[in-house]
This record gives C-alpha cells, structure tokens and sequence, in this order.
C-alpha cells in the first residue's frame, strides 16, 4: 500500500509538473503568437501603406505624363493653326504689294530707297537692279542720283532696288522682298496678336 | 530691329579654320551678326571677332566646309546675333543656334534679346536662397542644390552624367511655393542617341511642357557649341527675369564648349595656354556661369547645372580646374562607384555644394538637415578609413564599432547613393534615409547631431 501511495503520488506530480509546463508553454506560444501578430500588423500596416504611397507616386507621375503631353499636343495645334493664318495674311499682303500703283508716292519710295542703299555701301558709284515694272520709275529717280547707273539685268522681286558697287565688292539688297523678310518676325506678332495670341 | 539690312561683302581675302576673313569692309561691329552665302545660295552665320585695317574675322557657326575664296559672300547683319523669345518657347526643342527642330513654326517673338546677356548688376544680385528638389538623394540629402546657385556636374567619359542630368530636368521641382519651374536644357555636342534620349525621357514623363531643349549634335558644327549655352542661357533668362519662373539649367558636355573654343583660338593664331586652350578659358567660361543668380526684385531665378567630362578622369585638366574657381561647389561622380554598378555615382567626399546651408533647415526643408548631412559624411568618410584598414588587417581585427561603419558604408552606397533612374524621392524620404543609415551606428557615435534630433528622428536596429 505505502509502495502504491508512493507511485501514485510520484505519477500525480508528474502530470502536475508536466500540466504546468504545457500550461506554461501554452501561455508563451500564445503569448509569442500574439507579439508575432502585433509587430506583423505593424509591419503589414507599413507594408499597406508604402505600397499606397507608391501606387499615389506612380498615379500622380502617370497624370502628370498624360495632363503635360496632352496639354503640349493642343498647344502645338494651336501654334500651326496660327501659323497658317499669318501665311494667309503674308500670302494676300503680298499679293497686294505686287499690285501697288507705281505712282508717285512710290516714286519717293525708290528715291528713299535708292538714298539708303548710297548710305549703306559709302558711295554713289553703283549699278542698280530692279524688276520689269519698277524699272522706268527707278531710271527716272536714278537723275536725283549722279553716278548711278541702271542695270540691264532685271531681277525677280516684288519691288524696289538691288545695288552693287561698280567694282563689284560691295552689295545691298533693297528690295521690298529683303526688307519683308527681315521685318517678318515684327510682323508674324503683330498678326498673331489679332488671333489673341 | 530695322528694315534695313545690312552691306553684302565679295571679297574674302582668306578661309582658315572655322574663320572667314572679310577684305574692303567698313562700319562693321565687333560681334556683329554675318550672313555667308555661298556660291550655291546657301546661308551659313556667323559672328565677327575681329575687325581692323578695313578686315573683318568672321567665326562661321556651321562651319566653313565647302566655302571657297571666289563666290563666297559675307553680309553684315548691322546687329548682333538675338534669340527671338516669348513663352511660346516652353516645351519646344532647338537646334544649337536657336532654330526650331521640332517640326513646329518659329515661336512668335515677344522679344529679341542679345544672346550675350546683359551683365548682372553685382549690387541688384541677390544672394542664392532656398531648394531645389532634384528628387535625387544624394543632392537633395548632401549637394543640395539652391535657387540661384551654379553647380557643377564633374564627370567622366562613359559615366552616367547624361542619365543623371535627364533624371533631374524630368524631376527638378520648386517645393513649398506656387511659383513656376521651368528647365533649360543644352545638350553640346552629344551623340544623336543622347539628344534622342533627353528628347524622349522629357516627353514620355510629361516634363517637356516646362522645359526648352536646345541640342548640338556630335556631327554639327563645332562652332555652333559657341552659341549653344549662350542662347540657352538666354532664354533662361527670359523666362526668369520677364515671367518670373524658378529656372534650372542643364548645360552638357561643357568640355565639348571648351574644345570648339580651342579650334577658334588655334585658327586664330593665338598663344596657346595650359593643354593648348586660350589664355582666356578662365574668363570666357565666367561669361557662361555667371549668368547663374537672382536679381533683387525680380521674382525668378536662374540656377546651374553645367556638366562636363574630365579628360582621363583628371580633376587638374583646365576645364574643371577653371569650372571649379567659378561655380559655388561640385558634385563629382566616382569612377570606381561607377563599376560597382551604383548609381547615380556620385563620390560625396570630393563633392560639396557651398552654399547649401542657404536653402536648406526648418522652413525650407527640416531642422535636422544640415546636421544629419554632416553625420553621413562624418560617418561615411570613417567607413571608408575602416575598409582601407580592413584591406591591411582583415575584418577579425576590426573592432565592433568598427564593423558598425563598415555597415554604414555599404548601406551608404546600397541604400541611399543607389537610386532607380525613375525613382523621384522627396527630401522627407531622402531625410528618412539618412536617419536610417546612421542608425547602424550606437547613439553615442552621433556627435554631429543634436540630442533633441536624435531623441526625434534615431532608429535603434
């Protein structure tokens, strides 16, 4: 009987202590389990929210790419349908200076021409050129203008002179053409600001 | 600008180089805007150097290829060379000289300016203030960049400065303020697949709506690279000084600006300087980066970013050298961070950015910038010191701090030098970074940063 009592105590301690240390390593896993649990949400909530950001970033970039190109296409059709316009403009306007009267007013333009063509090269000793219809109006102003010669040789232009030095060295165009061309730019604005631009 | 046009000259007395001497001329500026016409009709500019004893040099920006003695013709423009400006410009892509390549009409000109510039009154400047976002962590974090500011890309040839110059016209960005932000961008003599990539990664991010490209390819004339950065720089100044906008200008490869200038002064006959330059490389270049600052009551500002490629890697070549008297720092890329595979590779410890404590701290970027910048450089310089012992010792006889820095190195190079070509990070990422990095180290190895910050931002790992 003391034998039996002696075992059964022993046995009864055993699931005792062996109770305990499941109970103990019961709490601990769970305890674990729930620490794991913890700093997983902490770092899936870090996760959740770069994956956010950077799904923000990549949409914002994505609406700055389609807003700036999608701006710049119109801009730019914009700018060739002005442009078109100031050709037209260009196109009439020239169509204009190649119908002028050769009248007298124009006869003090080549006179005004001729005088800062002499200006320009340093001399009066020059060959003139022009085209077919402004030639009698330039021969008739070159009398203001001794030394100065008229050229046998016409020139394509919408009007006035194109001048050389009688050595050949020294040239200045003065066509109306020449003059258009440079003042273009002046032109192209003041135009493209009727269209508000 | 007038009607009236200027006197056309027949007789070229020589063609040598790049230049074009006029015979029998009078009344010409030095400056002066040419016009050569060839035999063919076709016309070339140009500008006059010199002028004396009724000669005129003329420098022919495309070259003189093809021009000969007789037939040749030079007209006198009366002015010198303008860029036709307005805010048309935004968004357009030039050739070297100013003229549209983009398939699109001329801009219609608001103005006409000399593509000289107007010297800036030193008394009106006004002293470089506030950041620039580069998006880019090791110059927002370490070089950073400041409104106003000229700062210097130092590169090698096959590095990725062009990567990185891209990267920062597609990124670069105004923080904290409604003003506008425009980048300038001119490409000197680069190669057509870099002109096309620069073209393409502004057109594909959405950023060319605010930028300007003017681009000099490898195979045009190297004179024009003259006028390049001059008619950059000219709009640049338009568009911050007339429309006020913060403007950011991207000047590469300013080494190949520095070899056409050597061709014109060898066809010139001039005493050659240091590596056959002119003795004026110093001063011409002045010309180019001080057109960098801010102008007292005026609203924009015009900052620099001019790169260039350091023959043979060599930081003594005169162009650097020179670069570095003028601009305010440099950011220099490493050719061993290069091979690593790092990008952008940037060597922080030859780089510096002078007047980086004007843009940054609390109400520009954060409180803690200037002394966590310092900490990396502090920590990184130590990191390099401990590698080059470990090459001698071994790491066994390193000791456990010094472990720690080495740590710091390689999470330095990995994590924040290390950067996609993509990746826009803001200066509270770039910042975070940081913290990150010096964090490897214990607390007390923190001595270049303020308890209070250290308390605030330190992350124990």
């Amino acid at each position: 009987m003391g034998v039996d009592s002696a075992l059964e105590q022993t046995v009864e301690k055993i699931l005792q202590n062996t109770e305990q240390q499941i109970v103990s390593s019961l709490k601990e896993a769970l305890k674990s389990s729930q620490s794991m649990l913890a700093n997983s949400q902490t770092s899936l909530e870090q996760e959740y929210d770069k994956i956010l950001a950077e799904g923000k970033k990549e949409a914002e970039k994505l609406e700055k790419q389609i807003v700036g190109n999608a701006d710049l296409d119109s801009r730019n059709k914009q700018l060739l349908l002005v442009e078109e316009s100031i050709e037209k403009v260009f196109e009439k306007a020239i169509k204009k200076l190649q119908d002028t009267d050769r009248n007298n007013e124009y006869s003090k333009l080549i006179s005004t021409l001729l005088q800062e063509s002499i200006d320009a090269i340093g001399t009066s000793d020059i060959t003139v050129q022009t085209n077919s219809k402004d030639k009698s109006v330039v021969q008739s102003s070159l009398s203001k203008f001794p030394g100065a010669t008229l050229s046998s040789d016409l020139i394509e232009c919408l009007g006035g002179i194109k001048v050389q030095s009688k050595d050949g060295t020294m040239k200045f165009d003065n066509t109306i053409d020449a003059r258009l061309d440079r003042l273009k730019p002046l032109i192209r604005k003041d135009i493209a600001s009727k269209f508000g631009r | 600008m007038s009607s009236q046009g200027g006197v056309q000259y027949s007789k070229i007395a020589e063609i040598k180089g790049p230049l074009v001497i006029v015979d029998g001329v009078e009344s010409v500026a030095f400056d002066e805007l040419v016009e050569i016409q060839t035999t063919d009709g076709q016309r070339r500019l140009g500008k006059v150097l010199e002028v004396g004893n009724g000669k005129a040099i003329v420098q022919v920006f495309e070259g003189t290829t093809g021009l000969s003695i007789s037939g040749t013709s030079a007209k006198f423009a009366g002015k010198v060379m303008e860029m036709p400006v307005s805010e048309q410009v935004l968004g357009r892509v030039f050739d070297g000289l100013g003229r549209p390549i983009d398939g699109l009409p001329d801009p219609i000109a608001e103005k006409f300016i000399d593509i000289n510039g107007e010297p800036m009154n030193p008394e009106q400047r006004e002293y470089p203030r506030d950041f620039i976002q580069t998006g880019v962590s090791v110059i927002d974090g370490m070089l950073t960049l400041v409104r106003g500011q000229k700062l210097p890309i130092f590169s090698g040839s096959g590095m990725s400065h062009n990567i990185l110059a891209a990267q920062i016209a597609r990124q670069a960005a105004v923080v904290g303020t409604s003003d506008e932000f425009a980048v300038v961008f001119a490409a000197i003599g680069v190669q057509f697949s870099e002109a096309e990539y620069f073209k393409r990664s502004l057109e594909e991010s959405g950023a060319l709506k605010r930028s300007v490209l003017f681009l000099n390819l490898a195979d045009d004339p190297a004179i024009e690279r003259i006028i390049t950065p001059r008619v950059a720089l000219t709009v640049a100044e338009y568009l911050a000084y007339d429309l006020g906008m913060h403007v950011l200008v991207i000047l590469t490869d300013m080494t190949n600006y520095a070899e056409a200038l050597r061709e014109i002064s060898a066809a010139r006959e001039e005493v050659p300087g240091r590596k056959g330059y002119p003795g004026y490389l110093y001063t011409d270049l002045s010309t180019i980066y001080e057109r960098a600052g801010r102008l007292r009551d005026k609203k924009g500002s015009v900052t620099q970013m001019p790169i260039l490629t350091m023959p043979s890697d060599d930081i003594t070549h005169p162009i650097p050298d020179l670069t570095g008297y003028i601009t305010e720092g440099q950011i220099v890329l490493g050719r061993d961070l290069f091979r690593q595979g790092v990008y952008p590779p940037v060597n922080i410890l030859m780089s510096l950015s002078r007047i980086m404590k004007d843009g940054i701290g609390e109400g520009r970027t954060r409180a803690d910038h200037q002394e966590i910048s310092n900490q990396n450089y502090d920590a990184y310089s130590r990191a390099q010191e401990v590698r080059a012992l470990a090459g001698i010792v071994g790491k066994a006889g390193l000791t456990g701090v010094d472990l720690k820095y080495l740590e710091v190195g390689d999470g330095f190079e990995k994590e924040f030098l290390t950067q996609g070509v993509d990746e826009n990070r803001t200066i509270e990422e770039t910042l975070g970074l940081q913290w990150k990095i010096v964090s490897l180290l214990p607390k007390n190895e923190l001595t270049k940063v303020k308890d209070k910050f250290i308390d605030q931002y330190y992350k124990e790992q």
